[in-house]
């Protein structure tokens, strides 16, 4: 993959992406997907509240005689906060349920417990064996490729599937939204429901058999969704939804409390994305969060020229955090250095499913939704 | 002002950490590094880690969690499970632990108190125990991790550590841990009120009101517990927590 470095005329996605195609004028294929997808929200939007609306009576019809009529996946983010804010807003009986990977941030819990108090919801966890998610983790770091957190993002899709099942609640609450999480190029997180790849990776670089964790992949999905009739809704995308405006509401009326920058309430995402894969694959996430920022309208191409040339993680901090990193995993110092200079694979180097899904995503598209 | 310490409480299953009710009923609640830091972020003052199945299993708790548990933390904590001899509580110590606390072995051997204290002085050994009302209501110490009778009574047993040496002593409750309801203030009382070492009030704290009662009425000099600290709300879902600072007014007695 030795292209000529190109970086996009509009945004600041560049070459660093293997898959990034460039028009005649210079500008990629990140940003003009983005203005696509934009169109067809404000297409949605236009109508958004009144399909919000119906919605939001279906949901509380069915939750009719139940303790709860959803259920929202809280990490306590912006996004999942926020989300949290508008279901109080729209009357609706929550059930907050987090995922513990381990990671926590004392910021991201002090979020939730604030969140639950003042917008009196219950919460639940699922925590996850820490034993043996951490032979996951390691596996995945292990074979070296960009989706070092897919573990984590099947299991926050199984936790909340099984805890809603469990309580008898047809709705999914995701505060997942088109409006921020906008560039995202797949060569930098492919499809986590392949169990083709997740297995391979887990058999060859794990050293236990995985069996409590919480899979979620097409056929639990199919089950889920046709079997137990839950259903996954995004708020968000139904409301205008800004970022800064967000937080602001949740500082002054829920004392929500910030990191700095986006998922970085685990300690482990952060160090995955401000720092491993920037090693492994000159991969800065920074990127597709500025390109996202600049097609909004919040920063200017230039300021984020100029951002991307400061560092993205602060060398002394990283000694440090590598230290705990280790002794997390149950590793030496040593062995997380070697692991981080092992070279980046990329998913299509190891067996995987994708083809098989692509098929299957396309017909379940056509014909049922 | 002066204020009783407030004490989190996390009891280890070998290396993971769980939480039961009435020493019962134990539920997976992850991983103790992570804990910790979040500790050291919402400034507890102390921690305790009890290894619950290591007195059973004829083992110590493990040294290199002690060890990584005191790499990690800001705070002073206190390990128990499984001490029994002096070599062992050397280890501990050296391991990063402030104080180390004696459990089943203290009732069995209470001359070992008076060993280690000899050894390592008062302020290092603490003596936990475990007390539960048998079958005629009578309130017994209990051992092996609440499976024992020991047929002692609390305040007997107390007064024969302070002799011995301890410098501290845990009253817990086995019916009332994990259940949230309140600590058995009289007790505690009985224990506190009677005994001239400083005493830690354990077992069946539901929230803060819990923790102003029991040291407004018996005047502890120390509050554990182990559900407010890992669990929110109702449903008990697993979320690390410490009151803040301004939390703790429990000299307002309005």
């Amino acid at each position: 993959m030795n292209r000529t470095y190109q970086v996009c005329t509009r945004c600041v996605m560049d070459t660093t992406d293997p898959e990034i195609v460039f028009d005649e004028n210079g500008v990629c294929n990140h940003c003009t997907g983005w203005f696509i997808t934009q169109a067809k929200l404000a297409n949605r939007k236009k109508f958004g509240k009144k399909n919000l609306e119906k919605i939001i009576n279906k949901i509380k019809k069915r939750g009719r005689g139940k303790k709860y009529d959803v259920v929202l996946g809280i990490s306590g983010g912006v996004d999942s906060c926020y989300t949290a804010y508008v279901l109080k807003k729209l009357g609706l009986r929550t059930l907050l349920v987090h995922l513990d990977n381990g990671w926590n941030s004392d910021n991201a819990i002090i979020n939730i417990k604030n969140i639950a108090s003042r917008l009196n919801f219950d919460y639940q966890s699922f925590v996850l064996d820490w034993e043996e998610f951490r032979d996951i983790q390691l596996a995945f770091l292990k074979a070296s490729v960009v989706e070092i957190e897919t573990p984590t993002d099947i299991a926050i899709q199984g936790a909340l599937h099984r805890v809603a099942a469990k309580n008898g609640v047809k709705y999914i609450i995701s505060g997942g939204n088109l409006a921020t999480e906008g560039i995202l190029p797949k060569m930098w997180h492919y499809d986590a429901k392949d169990t083709v790849y997740f297995d391979y990776i887990t058999r060859t670089f794990g050293a236990k058999k995985v069996r409590k964790f919480p899979h979620f992949d097409f056929t639990l999905e199919i089950y889920y969704k046709f079997i137990k009739g839950i259903k996954i809704i995004y708020p968000l995308n139904y409301v205008d939804y800004d970022k800064s405006n967000a937080i602001t509401i949740l500082k002054e009326e829920l004392g929500w409390k910030d990191y700095g920058s986006k998922h970085h309430e685990s300690r482990f995402t952060k160090f995955v994305q401000s720092y491993l894969l920037l090693k492994k694959f000159d991969l800065d996430y920074r990127k597709a969060t500025y390109s996202s920022q600049i097609c909004a309208g919040k920063i200017t191409r230039e300021e984020a020229l100029i951002a991307l040339k400061a560092p993205a993680y602060n060398e002394e901090e990283i000694q440090k955090e590598k230290d705990y990193i280790a002794k997390k995993l149950s590793i030496s110092r040593e062995e997380l250095e070697n692991i981080i200079s092992l070279p980046g694979k990329y998913y299509f180097e190891y067996p995987n499913d994708e083809n098989r899904l692509n098929f299957i995503y396309k017909i379940y598209r056509k014909y049922f939704s | 002002m002066f204020r009783p310490r407030v004490i989190p409480v996390l009891l280890l299953n070998h290396d993971h950490l769980v939480k039961s009710i009435s020493f019962r009923d134990y539920q997976y609640i992850g991983d103790p590094l992570n804990a910790v830091r979040i500790f050291n972020e919402l400034e507890a003052d102390e921690l305790t880690f009890l290894d619950i199945s290591a007195t059973r299993n004829n083992r110590l708790i493990s040294l290199d969690l002690i060890r990584e548990i005191g790499e990690e933390s800001n705070m002073p904590f206190n390990v128990g499970g499984g001490i029994r001899q002096i070599a062992q509580i050397k280890d501990v110590i050296r391991a990063g632990a402030e104080k180390v606390i004696i459990g089943s072995y203290a009732a069995s051997n209470p001359d070992f108190i008076t060993k280690a204290s000899n050894e390592f002085g008062s302020s290092t050994i603490t003596v936990c125990m475990d007390v539960k009302k048998n079958f005629f209501g009578k309130e017994q110490v209990w051992t092996i991790n609440g499976t024992k009778p020991s047929g002692i009574d609390p305040l007997e047993f107390a007064r024969l550590m302070e002799k011995n040496g301890a410098g501290e002593i845990i009253v817990q409750s086995i019916s009332r841990d994990g259940k949230m309801n309140g600590y058995d203030l009289s007790l505690i009382k009985r224990i506190a009120t009677n005994i001239n070492i400083p005493t830690v009030a354990l077992g069946g704290a539901g929230n803060l009101e819990d923790l102003k009662t029991t040291y407004v009425e018996t005047h502890v000099t120390g509050l554990a517990a182990g559900s407010i600290f890992v669990y929110y709300d109702r449903n008990k879902g697993v979320l690390i927590n410490y009151p803040e600072k301004k939390d703790f007014n429990f000299n307002d007695t309005e």
